[in-house]
């Protein structure tokens, strides 16, 4: 893979068998194989065929109705879920906010949480200790709440604090889904700062929004994914265009079959 | 600053794979840098579960006290008299209990922490046998405390019952840390088998509450591993923990050394619980993201 490259896609496809069973259970299983059946299950095409390469310190929007396949390409990227087809190269190290709040335990202080969240981040005990002061100022908590059980937070205030215990790492690649829907609007102004200063350190960023302002605002390059398949891939102003009337109108692009 | 650096490949590669292990030395590398995360889990669970008891922590001492209680009437009511002193046999009940729940708390807290982490596991990328090493690790500390209690009640049992045999100061009490490793390392083995289990199949804890009733019943804690005769003796030997409870009753109650059969059967039945279990699992983790 060429050294100004930070993530390398190809061919990529992910597809999934789930279960159309409410619950898979051992009694389950024996009563389908007492009766020779087979279990009833449907195949999610989630990714297919994408190729796609993204340079170092590029900020990529990525945009799509639900079950476009954002998300999933999203986690295999962080090596969460493999690929069915294809493969992923990966050129630094990442850190994921894919959803708010992640390894949290809402009985705990918020002190508490940044050790739990930073630690289910990859970052070390010793890092942890030098940033908590500077997590807590970032998420801009009211006086005294940090040592407050984080059930007794606002949606704002926790969104906050995972965010900041997520951009503390200062990675390498950081992927990033629907997390600046985060706080109001002088803390979303925040973690546009926060992230302007992340692309100026050349690192690269993914971020995943139906804000599509946010992809205009923040991101040099943008891809459309419809079904599973990149639709369209170009400057971020273009393909909002492109899917804005694709949400009127509700046609595809003429050249999503060569795409 | 890189995260975990010198550990994690600075390239990581993402292809298909089929049920197999990955490589295991980057593996184990990443789960060792990130082992903190495994026992600050299991701190803070523990800090939770109790924060909102009134009594708090006093109930990691009052539970397995209470539990032993209960037992020794239940032993005492069913089987009084016999060869063996009252307070010994509940010096063997007490710590018997107190070893197998160490062992059965690893085990059906483990196979629970998958399905319960699915939050962590959708969006974060680690290994996720720290899972059931920090159920592992809240399992050990839980048992740190019924120790003073052990050694409270063979005090107090002396105190009381002057007759009573307590083994004084002996070396032979330097195999604890050795049965204590064996038991942790063979529950926490187990805990991988059944945590996959659970993945696959959601009944398999309701299951294992059976299974782990029965299991208690054929290991030596409501019984003397001497009481067994002729062909039962198998049981100390084709079950996980026999060679541990018998080594645990033979060191704490006895003060006697463990006999080379015992100490193979420990290390035995903790690399082979290690070997299976962990095969087991981690070749499976990768699916646990789109079956959760």
């Amino acid at each position: 893979m060429p050294d100004d490259l930070a993530i390398r896609i190809e061919n990529l496809s992910i597809t999934y068998k789930v279960s159309l069973e409410a619950k898979r259970t051992m009694k389950n299983a024996l009563m389908r194989a007492s009766l020779k059946q087979k279990e009833r299950t449907r195949i999610i095409e989630a990714v297919k065929g994408l190729t796609l390469d993204v340079p170092h310190g590029s900020v990529l929007g990525i945009v799509g109705s639900n079950g476009a396949g954002k998300s999933t390409l999203m986690r295999c990227i962080a090596g969460i879920l493999s690929p069915t087809e294809g493969r992923v190269v990966v050129n630094g190290k990442i850190s994921t906010l894919l959803a708010l709040g992640v390894g949290f335990n809402p009985a705990l202080s918020g002190r508490d949480n940044i050790i739990l969240g930073g630690l289910a981040s990859g970052l070390n005990m010793d890092e942890i200790a030098e940033k908590t002061d500077e997590i807590a100022e970032f998420a801009a908590l009211p006086d005294g709440f940090i040592d407050l059980p984080v059930r007794t937070y606002s949606s704002g205030m926790y969104g906050r604090l995972s965010f900041a215990v997520a951009v503390s790492m200062t990675p390498d690649i950081l992927l990033l889904d629907e997390a600046l829907s985060a706080g109001d609007a002088a803390f979303k102004e925040k973690s546009f700062e926060r992230m302007r200063q992340l692309c100026a350190e050349a690192r690269t960023i993914l971020i995943v929004s139906h804000a599509l302002a946010t992809v205009t605002d923040l991101c040099d390059t943008a891809i459309w994914m419809h079904k599973g398949a990149m639709v369209a891939k170009g400057k971020p102003e273009e393909i909002v265009d492109g899917y804005l009337k694709f949400l009127n109108v509700g046609s595809l692009p003429s050249n999503y079959e060569d795409m | 600053m890189p995260v975990n650096e010198g550990f994690v490949p600075k390239i990581q590669v993402f292809e298909p794979h089929r049920a197999s292990l990955p490589p295991l030395i980057p593996y184990l590398k990443e789960f060792w840098t990130r082992r903190a995360f495994a026992s600050e889990l299991a701190r803070f669970g523990d800090k939770a579960e109790y924060l909102d008891s009134r009594l708090g922590k006093v109930w990691l001492v009052l539970n397995p006290l209470l539990l032993g209680m209960v037992y020794y009437l239940v032993v005492t009511i069913i089987r009084p008299g016999g060869s063996v002193s009252g307070m010994t046999r509940l010096d063997h009940l007490l710590i018997g209990l107190f070893t197998f729940y160490f062992a059965q708390n690893c085990v059906t807290a483990g196979a629970l922490s998958i399905t319960s982490g699915g939050r962590l596991i959708l969006n974060q990328a680690f290994p996720r046998a720290l899972l059931p090493f920090s159920s592992a690790i809240q399992a050990f500390q839980q048992f740190l405390p019924t120790i003073p209690v052990y050694i409270f009640v063979l005090l107090a049992g002396k105190w009381a019952y002057p007759t009573t045999i307590v083994p004084g100061w002996t070396w032979n009490f330097l195999w604890i840390p050795f049965i204590l490793i064996c038991t942790g390392l063979t529950g926490f083995g187990l805990a991988l088998v059944f945590a996959t289990l659970n993945v696959y199949f959601r009944d398999t804890t309701k299951l294992l509450t059976y299974i782990t009733r029965i299991w208690m019943y054929l290991s030596p804690v409501l019984w003397l591993p001497s009481s067994l005769r002729g062909n039962m003796k198998i049981l100390l030997w084709i079950n996980p923990l026999g060679p541990v409870l018998n080594a645990t009753s033979r060191v704490w109650v006895s003060g006697e050394s463990l006999t080379q059969p015992v100490v193979l059967g420990c290390i035995l039945w903790a690399v082979a619980s290690i070997v299976i279990g962990g095969y087991f699992f981690i070749s499976r983790e990768r699916d646990f993201a789109i079956r959760l």
